[in-house]
């Protein structure tokens, strides 16, 4: 994947990251119902950087879009949030989220090859009404704001005037050269970006520019580069302005404002940046441009500031990593063929084994080390909720807050895409299902009027625990339970433990609300969950008490990639079982088997009994005890499946590299009679990874 | 299905050759490795063949059809075999040897009594199987140019599993 285009890729990858930026941004800023001033520069630089980068990758429309909210979040950087009277910040807010989801819809179809949405004068439209409406509310116009007449001006790319006049150095005294980064590339894009910005706010026939054609021609871009970009103003004020659109704009290298002076032979336009490189009448008049060769001020430190903490981060292809922790695994266990090596035997080898304990030392820290690189906190994903319950709360006119617990968790990178899914259905199911309908409701059931939902997420050392609580309405067994007989998943004679009650939540087409929401309740709910989980390895369980809420608890093992497992063996063959499903191991002797009436061997263990599943028969291997003196029972569990596996004896316990089933083999359903897996031993062959719910499933079921 | 594959593939080589091929009256040739099962010559494009092993130890595995012995580890990598004999429903040999095949990304180990040899094929001469041949595994069929007997061509569409 994403091979072939590596820009591509790292446009997609960077807009998507901006973006989750200004998510939690616009999140935060909501709740406090302002944007401070420090926000409005972050969001200016990000939909500064789409803006751009869209139009490197020549994606007009988000261009276009991204410019417009550049331009209102400009009015609010100079004019700061004052300028949008309370009236008007929900519909603020509003907007930027639309903003977020065009361009994440457009970039998912960027990424889906997929041609973009040309459609957007109504969501153009949308701003432009909103930027009109925070400029009519405006009581005094500082210098410095743009001119109303910003929003009449077509956002999309305007003809260039053709009649621009070329040597029109004595109209348009007020001169701004702006020299690009070398090397940056398309020069004449990049200028007609300055153009289009600069016409928001500056009358068509008040400024020109030279070369005249950077939008058309793209040779002009070399003439940019040598001889920088020429902008002239008719007045001194438009140039003001105009600087600090420059100085924000990527990749310029250096900008100088001269004005124009009548000199004895009028110099060619093209010479005048040469002839004329004074920049003292522009110091004088503003501090800013005087800053700015320097490094810039405000926006554009903090700008640099961000360029230098990104620097300590990188991003690989997955791929590699995968790659990598794949290589490692291999040398983990080479390592161990090495220094266990049958050869070895009997030799007295003082500095071997000393240097064979430091191998063995190093190639940990490594598989450790390759490990973590794999790890990526939950934060993001969990940030991704807030957007979640925002929109329901609004949609569904039921306040609720989020409350995001232990965000710094780090995960596996494949569970982290996966599980975000499973969350945000539990959380759509919490705010409709859970969460009472009235604050009312809530009021006489003495709760905060304000539902509340906790996303929690702790790390146990071997697996992950995610919990989704909310304080809502919890689950009515009654109600459950017959909806469950009309699902016909239930039996109506049969009497049902609380436990049991909430796992028909998770049987395949159940679904509780009798009406069918756009958020869920889709008939096709939790069991989805519960099957994304357990493909992660995970499992799923529902806890609630009435009237008190209801509290999802996903379990995820920390890592798919590496586990502890007990080796046993079967005959000739070698299985592996997860550690965490073993009991207890134990020895019995025949007597102590009990025969039910279709002659299947039940046992008693800690006053129970427990199925005996014989590992031999099942997998129909040739060899293998049949006494059960012989071999040793494994009192295995896994979510509410317990019983008692019959291997012939155990090997040890590793820790091993979980490697998956070719495809191949995979298509044959092995997984289904608990076949997981399989991993490499110390002398290269393969033990075979066990999966005890499936085992039994298969074992027991139909 | 294999065979219209075949076909088509021919065909477009026709249409791509036609102008310049004329003239030198080019062969299309493509090289096979033969194999044998059961006394069977069967070739498989040389293409598809990765590498071939000896003296594997294949781990069973238990729950899949009982042409395919288990898996091996090359390298690092799972691979799954495949027993030829058992898939022709014949016995299978103790003696034999794994030859590892990409087929479209997928790898497969095949178990074959021995390697014969490498050949060139001029494609035109390979002629599809009979109408009503019940031959397994097997898409066409041709004699070989040094009158060794008769190559069949290994139909790899239907090593992979069904479904």
């Amino acid at each position: 994947m994403g091979s072939g285009n590596d820009i591509l890729d790292m446009y997609i990858y960077e807009t998507n990251t901006l973006l989750e930026q200004l998510e939690t941004i616009v999140l935060e800023a909501e709740k406090a119902d302002t944007f401070s001033q420090e926000n409005v520069n972050e969001i200016f630089r990000i939909m500064h950087t789409i803006k751009g980068s869209s139009a490197m990758m020549e994606f007009d429309t988000l261009t276009t879009v991204a410019h417009r909210i550049e331009d209102l979040f400009f009015i609010i950087r100079e004019n700061t949030m004052s300028v949008v009277s309370e009236d008007n910040r929900p519909a603020l807010f509003d907007l930027v989220f639309q903003s977020i989801d065009y361009f994440r819809g457009e970039v998912e179809r960027v990424e889906a090859d997929e041609p973009l949405n040309k459609d957007i004068d109504s969501f153009l439209t949308n701003i432009n009404t909103l930027i009109s409406k925070i400029k009519g509310e405006e009581p005094e116009q500082p210098a410095a704001a743009p001119p109303a007449k910003a929003p009449e001006q077509p956002a999309s790319p305007a003809p260039v005037p053709a009649e621009a006049p070329l040597a029109g150095s004595s109209s348009f005294p007020h001169a701004l050269r702006v020299t690009f980064d070398e090397g940056c590339g398309m020069e004449n894009l990049r200028s007609f970006m300055l153009v289009t910005s600069i016409r928001d706010f500056c009358n068509q026939e008040d400024f020109c520019f030279e070369p005249a054609d950077v939008e058309t021609n793209p040779a002009t871009s070399e003439a940019v580069s040598d001889h920088g970009f020429l902008l002239m103003f008719k007045n001194a004020s438009d140039r003001e302005n105009a600087i600090p659109v420059v100085k924000s704009a990527g990749s310029i290298q250096d900008y100088q404002s001269y004005d124009y002076q009548p000199a004895p032979e009028p110099p060619a336009v093209q010479a005048a940046p040469e002839t004329a490189p004074q920049s003292a009448p522009a110091a004088a008049k503003s501090s800013a441009a005087a800053a700015a060769p320097a490094g810039g001020t405000g926006a554009a430190g903090a700008t640099a500031g961000q360029q230098h903490a990104k620097e300590t981060l990188i991003s690989v292809n997955l791929s590699k990593l995968d790659q990598l922790s794949a290589v490692v695994g291999e040398i983990v266990i080479t390592e161990s063929m090495v220094t266990s090596s049958p050869d070895l035997k009997g030799l007295n080898l003082d500095t071997f084994s000393k240097s064979a304990r430091q191998l063995r030392k190093l190639t940990d820290e490594l598989q450790d080390v390759s490990m973590s690189l794999r790890m990526v906190p939950v934060s993001g994903t969990f940030q991704k909720m807030n957007r979640i319950v925002r929109d329901m709360t609004k949609k569904l006119n039921r306040p609720a807050k989020l409350t995001l617990i232990g965000e710094n968790t780090e995960v596996d990178k494949t569970i982290v895409d996966n599980i975000g899914d499973p969350i945000m259905h539990m959380i759509r199911n919490s705010m409709d299902h859970g969460i009472e309908e009235t604050q009312e409701e809530r009021i006489a059931a003495g709760k905060d009027p304000v539902g509340e939902i906790i996303l929690s997420a702790r790390d146990t050392g071997s697996e992950v625990i995610i919990e989704i609580s909310d304080d809502g309405r919890g689950v009515n067994d009654e109600a459950v339970l017959n909806k469950a007989i009309r699902q016909g998943i239930a039996f109506p004679d049969v009497e049902y433990s609380h436990r049991e009650i909430l796992n028909f939540l998770l049987a395949p087409g159940f679904s509780t609300n009798a009406q069918v929401t756009e958020y869920s309740g889709r008939g096709v709910g939790m069991d989805v969950v519960k099957r994304s989980v357990e493909e992660l390895g995970g499992n799923v369980s529902i806890t609630s008490e009435l009237g008190r809420g209801m509290t999802t608890t996903i379990r995820i093992p920390l890592t798919m990639a590496i586990m502890d497992g007990m080796e046993v063996s079967v005959g000739n063959s070698t299985f592996t079982i997860p550690i965490n499903n073993i009991r207890s191991s134990m020895k019995v002797s025949a007597h102590e088997v009990i025969h039910d009436s279709s002659n299947r061997e039940i046992i008693k263990a800690l006053d129970s009994f427990y199925p005996i599943i014989r590992a031999r028969d099942f997998y129909q291997l040739s060899d293998g005890f049949t006494e059960i003196e012989d071999g040793i029972l494994l009192w295995l569990e896994s979510g509410d499946c317990s019983y008692c596996l019959f291997v012939d004896e155990l090997l040890g316990e590793q820790q091993v590299v979980v490697k998956q089933l070719p495809s191949y083999v995979n298509s044959y359903n092995v997984k289904n009679f608990g076949i997981n897996g399989c991993t490499l031993l110390g002398d290269g062959s393969i033990s075979i990874i066990l999966d005890v719910a499936n085992l039994y499933k298969a074992a027991h079921g139909a | 299905m294999n065979e219209d594959i075949l076909f088509a593939k021919d065909q477009v080589f026709d249409l791509t050759n036609e102008d310049e091929a004329a003239a030198d009256d080019m062969v299309d040739t493509q090289k096979y490795l033969i194999f044998i099962a059961d006394d069977l010559k069967l070739g498989v494009i040389a293409e598809y063949v990765v590498e071939i092993l000896t003296n594997q130890s294949i781990t069973y595995l238990p729950r899949v059809p009982d042409f395919i012995r288990g898996i091996i580890n090359m390298r690092g990598q799972i691979i799954p075999i495949l027993d030829i004999r058992l898939r022709l429903g014949k016995p299978p040999q103790e003696d034999s040897l794994v030859v590892v095949l990409n087929l479209d990304g997928t790898q497969l180990g095949i178990l074959v009594d021995a390697v014969d040899q490498m050949i060139d094929i001029d494609r035109s001469v390979i002629l599809p199987m009979p109408s009503h041949s019940t031959q397994l595994l097997v898409s066409g069929m041709c004699s070989l140019p040094d009158g060794s007997g008769t190559m069949m061509v290994l139909d790899c569409e239907q090593l992979m599993p069904h479904e």
